[in-house]
């Protein structure tokens, strides 16, 4: 192990740790506002994986999320009490009796058109498998065709950009089945066996920063295996990778898809902690911000995306609390992306990288030459 | 269906209004300007203000809203976007972050917000626009009602492509232009100088989006965010209708208007946006380079 990959894994660990110890000084409401945060952080992973080491800029990354959200949303909507009290035994969602067909029963089968649906997401595992399956497979469908056609770059942006737009709209148009608009609120919480996960509550917290960490390790794992080294040949020149012999497009799908099931995981821990799921997930804007996040962090660093995320988070929320600030804050949001772009184009974790190095390599001065030509050759690759 | 079509058509207008600047700046300059949407938003607030402060009408708004917009435009061209040349991705984050800039520099009223100014018609608040008598109703053509604010929609934007034509086909900054669409360095190996050539194109661009928001103003509610759902749209009718082909942006307005308009009359508006969003993804994966694009060296 080179003392540059010590000193990553390193930080990875003391990160774990971090979040681990954060319900020490925290009270619950801050707890939660943290749970979403790192929620936020899974996103910026899944950013990092598909932009920095699969050269994909997806601006549509809020449909996967969206996915997994309502996915497991419908189904904690059907264990909310309310569900329980619309005059039948059986659930059924409080806003489908609004968009009653005219003599409709009051059953999921048929109260509306389309809201038979509903039915097997009675069971809450079936809405958590599908808050997975779902984003998978919408990025296999689409990886296929626009990977195979060997569209890329800004092209992939634009198509990914139009179907997130366009999932939302049929979302809100479908209102009768997705209550529209309004989005799914008032949810039951999420149990595993007879435990209920309170969003206030620290072992919620700890459900959400142990999927972050699982997911964060699985995803640093993931790019140093041989799929994640030949990603990035394809990443830095997809011609010379395809005459190379290998299958581009699989590549590039496969790994699609692993950052879109990351994201329609982060959805559903989100509808855990904040028990809505809204078309506003699907918003172009939201797609843009999780890339601002992963950009300011570390398009390249899997930890600096996520550490970006939660960072950029943790500081609008603070300085939100000072009233009227909100708004310059978000103006500050804006220039900082703008320098970043400039100045910055590696993030703050290529700054990091770069300090780092510069140690390494003042410690270890007789290793200096060589070292300086690996840092060269890494350079490169990214 | 006469009326259906027509709506289509100011649809198209409107979006090809839009889209024109960003198929010159894209097409030209590759620069996806993510901005472009709150150029528009500018052009309808300096029709807001003028009308405001000095009671002038839509009329006198367009030349104003030009020259502000274009200044603007070269000011962020010169400040960002001459740095990301080549950085096809990048220009598209950069900008996006100056279009939140601008948003919020209506929305805080350049920041004098917190010292308790305020200027009447900026903020964060809503704003409306009278429209002359003159451009008010409806004509009567064929049996057929035909709003009349929309058959100036449909005129300037005629009147601006064609001017863009004359400019980019008939003049020698056109032929320049056109020579660093087709090769920038080439371009720059004949002795164009091409950052001054993308400077003014820019900010050519960026003043037809002004135009394009004093027409928006006559008919929507002004207010800081209205520019991102237009970015998104003129970027669509320039990626279906191939990048640097003024016709293929045209041609590709006007079928996604009419789409649009047809639909919208079939169902909703909500549905129609859908179904042109599915027709610019097929589209896409169709043909990736666009309906009309050129032939690349």
């Amino acid at each position: 192990m080179s003392s540059q990959r010590r000193i990553d894994w390193a930080i990875y660990a003391g990160f774990v740790i971090l979040i681990m110890l954060v319900p020490l000084v925290m009270d619950p409401f801050w707890l939660n506002r943290i749970a979403k945060y790192l929620v936020f952080g899974m996103l910026g992973i899944a950013v990092a994986l598909s932009w920095g080491y699969a050269g994909i800029l997806n601006l549509g990354q809020g449909l996967f999320f969206g996915a997994g959200a309502y996915m497991l949303a419908m189904s904690l909507k059907l264990a909310s009490a309310t569900s329980l009290q619309q005059g039948s035994d059986r659930p059924v969602p409080d806003f489908m009796l609004w968009n009653a067909e005219p003599g409709a029963k009051t059953e999921l089968c048929c109260i509306t058109k389309a809201s038979f649906l509903w039915l097997p997401f009675q069971s809450q595992w079936f809405g958590f498998a599908m808050g997975l399956i779902l984003p998978v497979l919408m990025a296999v469908v689409v990886g296929l065709i626009v990977f195979r056609k060997r569209i890329s770059g800004v092209f992939v942006s634009i198509i990914m950009l139009a179907l997130v737009l366009l999932v939302r709209l049929v979302m809100i148009d479908a209102q009768p089945v997705t209550n529209g608009f309004n989005g799914l609120t008032d949810l039951g919480w999420f149990k595993i066996g007879d435990f209920e996960f309170d969003p206030y509550i620290v072992p919620t917290y700890y459900l959400i920063a142990g999927s972050l960490s699982v997911v964060l390790l699985a995803a640093r794992l993931l790019i140093d295996t041989r799929a994640g080294v030949i990603l990035q040949a394809v990443r830095n020149d997809e011609n010379r990778a395809r005459y190379l012999g290998f299958d581009v497009p699989a590549y590039q799908t496969f790994f699609f898809a692993v950052s879109a099931a990351i994201a329609g995981f982060a959805g559903m821990l989100y509808v855990i902690v904040s028990e809505f799921a809204s078309p506003t997930f699907m918003d172009l804007s939201f797609s843009i911000t999780m890339v601002v996040w992963a950009a300011v962090g570390g398009r390249a660093s899997i930890l600096g995306a996520c550490i970006g995320a939660i960072a950029i988070n943790m500081i609008s929320a603070t300085v939100s609390e000072t009233e009227g600030f909100a708004e310059a804050w978000k103006a500050i949001i804006g220039l900082i992306f703008v320098l970043v772009v400039l100045y910055l184009p590696r993030g703050i974790a290529g700054l990091a990288h770069d300090l780092i190095d510069r140690v390494v390599a003042r410690k270890t001065p007789r290793a200096s030459p060589v070292l300086r030509v690996h840092d060269a050759t890494s350079q490169l690759a990214e | 269906m006469l009326e259906v079509l027509f709506i289509g058509l100011s649809l198209g207008s409107i979006l090809l209004l839009v889209a024109l600047g960003l198929a010159i700046t894209y097409g030209a300059m590759g620069v996806i300007n993510m901005a472009h949407g709150e150029m528009v938003m500018v052009g309808a607030y300096v029709t807001v203000l003028s009308g405001l402060w000095l009671g002038t009408n839509i009329f006198v708004a367009i030349p104003l809203a030009f020259i502000v917009t274009a200044l603007l435009g070269l000011f962020i061209e010169r400040i960002v976007v001459r740095k990301l040349y080549g950085r096809l991705l990048d220009t598209l984050l950069a900008t996006w972050g100056v279009a939140i800039l601008i948003q919020q520099a209506v929305r805080l009223e350049f920041g004098l917000s917190f010292f308790g100014i305020h200027i009447q018609g900026l903020g964060p608040g809503l704003q409306n626009v009278d429209v002359p008598g003159i451009l008010q109703g409806t004509l009567h053509i064929a049996g057929a009602d035909i709003n009349r604010y929309r058959t100036f929609i449909i005129l300037v934007t005629a009147v601006l492509t064609l001017a863009t034509w004359f400019l980019l086909y008939r003049t020698v900054a056109g032929t320049q232009v056109r020579a660093i669409i087709r090769n920038p360095k080439m371009a720059a190996a004949c002795g164009i100088d091409v950052d001054r050539v993308n400077a003014l194109t820019f900010a050519f661009g960026s003043g037809l989006a002004g135009v394009a928001g004093v027409m928006m103003s006559g008919f929507k509610t002004v207010f800081p965010d209205m520019g991102t759902p237009m970015v998104v749209d003129g970027f669509m009718v320039v990626v279906m209708g191939g990048v640097g082909s003024l016709l293929g942006s045209v041609l590709s307005a006007g079928i996604l208007g009419e789409i649009n308009g047809v639909v919208a009359a079939g169902t909703n508006d909500i549905l129609a946006r859908a179904v042109v969003f599915g027709v610019v993804i097929a589209i896409i994966i169709l043909k990736p380079k666009g309906l009309f694009a050129l032939k690349g060296r």
